[in-house]
């Protein structure tokens, strides 16, 4: 008993460590199958009182309200986090690759790019599309093959190209780090269970949503801009006259003669005076003596007045650096329709949400309405501080990918770089604005290249039968064992359950995802698992032929297979190394699990299968190996 | 030969996985005949796509290497698309404001009618989401995927034969064939680091004879992978990553089978020094004949229950494998020892350890 007893403390300590880890898994399955069974009454009740539901609308209702105990109930939420991960193959969502656009950034940093410029950029697009070397290094070849110095769009004329491109490069991968940041912060607010996000290669970006089915929004939220712009708004003085123009020329357009423009001071029917006034008619000034330039477009009316807006010759008559914008929320008229107010804005933006470094959402205690308060860095407030500073009686509009929240009229210079969004209906809305503004916006565009969506109930088959396959597999090559080498096949077995309890311990321990190609690797360590106790089994056999009692061929037997099992699976090692290092998604899965398979395996083989020979050796028991 | 042979005949069939372009898996409620599928998918102008079965009677396999629909299929599909809305709402206003290659934007006049419309386009097999989450939104943005156009299609023309949705891929050209790359260089760089890491414990004829045998292995399971292409009913021969994870699994396990056969042949010369190498080698392969035996039986056992039980994503990387243990089983006896008997032989240098 002495000889083995350190062994002895070291199996069971680690079967019961493996046990402790994989806890949390059993535990979270209960609460699964606990949560499933209350829900079924809500989904009668359900169906009872809102009989107009849909059958997605349902399901969709159910998943989310299941979704919101397992991660709201703490002790639910503690088994979830420590079970064994299971890979999208296996739960279903969806799969995405993403790759950081960083030409229209280059785009954007270039200063006066000019045709010449954009040529190059878009055939250094077009070749970044088949390698993976950065754009920034194609652009620059491209150009020193035509003999255009970088300074002449980047940077200043005193610095050679190499500074440039270096502190090109910087921000290139600088915008992938933050295009990441940002898409995990869309992803957390938007509240996936366990979502998997990496960086992959030099400007690509790995994103695993488990559960996302619907893809079209999850699109939206991980490409959506959010582009935040403060922007003035034109005075009176300025506005009325372009609206007026605009009004004219629309008149004149739709063919009506001047005779019957100039005959405005009396009372006209709307008929009359949508014909006489196009603009007006449709953008009703909130302020008829023209004091403010704002209108209030019928929500119906857009379109129109969007198309009216593209028309040659209005776009004549207003200056290049003004547009349009409306406010985010209609109001509703006292004919019940809904009008959105209308802003004439500088088309360059003072200052871009860049700057804001966070935002709260609060209830103002004085109008007791929803407001997001921001925070900016210091650069920010700095600008603000001068912008609002040479400002003061004029409004600022807030717009958030091109549309207004709010155009407040500026007080006074604001010196600490806080500012504040009001006009938001809800506080609800408030919060969704307060995750988009710390979230900021993706520095440059990003595209999807793959993707790969798995439905549930594939996933739901592909667990069924994985377990299946691993049952069946260690029922057949146990029962091969104990038939072939008998009490010493026996022994086998047992090894073989803690390797495949030690798999799954340390896959829970390490946080590993468990896929399906992972289970296939499970499944394939039991064939290949016992190798090293048949290496063993049959030296010893071999060892008892040549007249060795049996504790010296057992001995015997497993120093001389040391060496041959040791080699083997090093080299077998080694290849899951390299699939682990050149596979992507499952098949790191699978090259994961082959290496935790081979340790585990050995250290069942030659330690615990070992102890249990020792223990029957000291016993007197006899060895029978078939 | 064989597998040189018949790879160059047959060519491998890449999965999209490296080729790029769009699958889809479906599974009917009911039994369904793959040529009514193939006869359904003909018209609605993508060109070439391929249906197969995937599982069982129930699974039908989409593919395309188209990745977004051809701009000649927009405006058929706009029409279907508008005249579904029109069905779920009749009469309700249809407001286009927004159209790119890949979707759709509609708006409706109020949230009701455009929460309708999401949800039957979307029964129909479209791709929808509401513009904003807003629950006044009244704009439904449709996405036109080439899966979706499928799906629509094919439940209009199965209506009696719900089926739902088990996967859906798309992968770029570029992603690809990087794939393809990096595929390939983990297969080489495996080879290298196994001749580094055999030369080193052994001899360097040794690594090489264990490295030919490899190549041996991975030809004749690829040519394999060639020559039944098509031909064997129920399992898919493509090349998808899987099978390329199987290769490398392959790799391993063969490489595992030759080294215990040399540390065998190792133990012996350095018993029997006088031997000569032939009877060493011979005196190896007959005491490990039986472990190897075993060994390979119990790894086939459960080869063969992933290649039945495993389902339909892993039949491919098992067969893939049983294949592999086949031939890494008898060329670690028949093409690694024979390699080393044979240049031992040739250089007439004795081989010591």
């Amino acid at each position: 008993m002495k000889e083995i007893r350190f062994r002895l403390f070291l199996v069971i300590g680690a079967f019961a460590l493996s046990l402790y880890l994989l806890y949390p898994t059993y535990q979270d399955y209960k609460n699964n199958v606990d949560v499933s069974e209350t829900l079924v009454h809500l989904e009668d009740s359900l169906k009872e009182s809102s009989p107009n539901l849909t059958p997605t609308e349902i399901r969709e209702l159910i998943t989310a309200k299941k979704d919101s105990i397992l991660a709201n109930t703490p002790e639910y939420r503690s088994a979830r986090e420590k079970r064994i991960k299971l890979g999208l193959d296996l739960q279903g969502g969806m799969y995405l690759v993403m790759e950081v656009n960083t030409a229209k950034l280059l785009e954007r940093l270039a200063k006066d790019p000019d045709e010449q410029f954009f040529e190059i950029l878009k055939q250094a697009e077009a070749e970044s599309q088949l390698s993976d070397e950065n754009v920034v290094t194609i652009l620059a070849r491209l150009m020193q093959e035509k003999n255009i110095r970088l300074s002449r769009y980047f940077g200043s004329i005193r610095e050679d190209d190499a500074q440039i491109i270096a502190r090109l490069q910087e921000q290139e991968s600088d915008a992938v780090t933050r295009a990441i940041e940002i898409i995990r912060n869309r992803v957390d607010q938007y509240g996936v269970s366990e979502p998997n996000i990496q960086k992959q290669g030099s400007r690509r970006i790995v994103i695993e949503l488990p559960g996302v089915a619907r893809e079209e929004e999850a699109k939206r939220l991980l490409q959506g801009r959010a582009l935040l712009e403060f922007k003035l708004v034109k005075d009176a003085d300025f506005a009325i006259p372009i609206m007026n123009r605009i009004d004219e020329v629309l008149a004149k357009s739709i063919g009506i003669d001047s005779a019957q423009v100039a005959d405005t001071t009396q009372q006209l029917t709307e008929e009359e005076f949508a014909k006489q006034h196009p603009f007006f008619a449709i953008a009703r000034l909130a302020d008829p003596q023209g004091r403010i330039p704002d209108a209030y477009v019928k929500e119906s009316d857009k379109p129109k007045l969007n198309a009216y807006l593209q028309r040659e010759e209005v776009k004549k008559v207003m200056p290049d650096n003004v547009e349009f914008l409306f406010d985010a929320k209609p109001i509703v008229g006292d004919d019940g329709e809904k009008y959105y107010r209308m802003y004439m804005v500088n088309k360059t933006p003072e200052l871009t949400g860049g700057v804001i470094v966070d935002a709260q959402a609060n209830i103002d205690p004085t109008t007791s309405a929803p407001v997001v308060s921001m925070q900016m860095n210091a650069e920010g407030a700095r600008e603000w501080a001068r912008i609002t500073g040479s400002n003061i009686g004029k409004r600022c509009a807030i717009v958030l990918d091109g549309v207004v929240y709010s155009a407040p009229v500026i007080q006074s210079k604001i010196p600490s770089g806080n500012s504040q969004i009001s006009g938001i209906p809800n506080l609800d809305e408030a919060k969704l604005l307060e995750i988009v503004l710390k979230a900021g916006a993706l520095p440059a565009p990003v595209e999807i290249i793959e993707q790969r969506t798995v439905g549930p109930s594939l996933g739901q088959d592909s667990i069924r039968q994985g377990f299946n396959s691993l049952w069946l597999g260690y029922t057949l090559v146990a029962i091969f064992m104990i038939f072939y080498y008998r009490r010493a096949g026996t022994l086998a077995d047992i090894g073989l359950i803690v390797t495949v309890l030690l798999i799954l311990g340390v896959l829970a321990g390490f946080q590993a995802t468990l896929t399906l190609p992972g289970i296939a690797g499970i499944v394939l360590t039991m064939g290949m698992a016992v190798d090293a106790n048949v290496i063993i089994y049959e030296r010893i056999r071999e060892e008892l032929n040549t007249g060795k009692t049996a504790r010296a061929a057992v001995d015997a037997g497993y120093r001389n297979s040391f060496s041959a099992i040791i080699d083997s699976n090093i080299t077998t090692f080694f290849t899951g190394i390299i699939l682990y290092q050149f596979g992507s998604g499952p098949i790191q899965g699978f090259a994961l699990t082959l290496m935790i398979g081979i340790l585990t395996s050995l250290f069942s083989a030659l330690i615990v299968v070992r102890m249990m020979f020792d223990y029957m050796l000291n016993k007197g028991q006899k060895i029978n190996i078939g | 030969m064989f597998g040189l042979i018949s790879i160059l005949v047959r060519g491998l069939q890449f999965g999209i996985d490296f080729k790029g372009g769009t699958e889809v898996a479906l599974e009917f409620s009911n039994p369904i005949d793959i040529a009514e599928v193939r006869n359904a998918v003909e018209n609605i102008g993508l060109g070439n796509v391929e249906v197969k079965t995937f599982g069982g009677s129930l699974g039908i396999l989409l593919r395309t290497e188209l990745q977004q629909l051809p701009p000649e299929v927009i405006p058929t599909v706009k029409d279907k698309i508008e005249s579904l809305i029109q069905k779920a709402a009749p009469g309700v206003e249809i407001k286009l404001i927004d159209s790119t290659h890949t979707a759709l934007t509609y708006d409706f006049p109020d949230a009701q009618s455009a929460n309708l419309i999401y949800d039957k386009l979307f029964e129909a097999g479209f791709q929808t989401a509401k513009a904003s989450v807003e629950p006044e939104n009244t704009a439904v943005v449709v996405r036109l995927g080439i899966a979706d156009w499928i799906k629509e299609n094919l439940s209009e023309h199965f209506a009696d034969n719900p089926f739902s949705v088990l996967k859906e891929d798309k992968v770029g050209p570029k992603i690809g064939q990087e794939l393809k790359t990096d595929a390939i260089i983990a297969v080489m760089l495996s080879l290298v680091v196994i001749l580094i890491y055999l030369g080193f414990r052994f001899k360097f004829v040794f690594a090489l004879g264990a490295v030919i045998a490899l190549f041996h292995d991975v030809l004749i399971t690829l040519g394999l992978f060639a020559a039944l292409y098509g031909i064997l009913p129920g399992i898919n021969l493509e090349i998808t990553i899987s099978v390329v994870a199987a290769f490398l699994t392959l790799v391993g396990y063969s490489i595992n089978d030759t080294v215990i056969v040399f540390d065998r042949v190792r133990e012996e010369i350095k018993i029997h020094k006088s031997l000569p190498i032939i009877d060493n080698i011979n005196r190896a392969i007959n005491k490990t004949l039986s472990r190897t035996l075993i060994t390979v039986f119990t790894t086939l056992l459960t080869t063969l229950v992933l290649l039945i039980f495993g389902g339909e994503v892993l039949r491919g990387f098992a067969f893939a494998l049983l294949i592999g243990m086949i031939t890494g089983t008898y060329s670690s006896i028949f093409i690694a020892s024979a390699f080393v008997l044979e240049a031992v032989n040739r250089s007439d240098k004795k081989i010591e350890f």
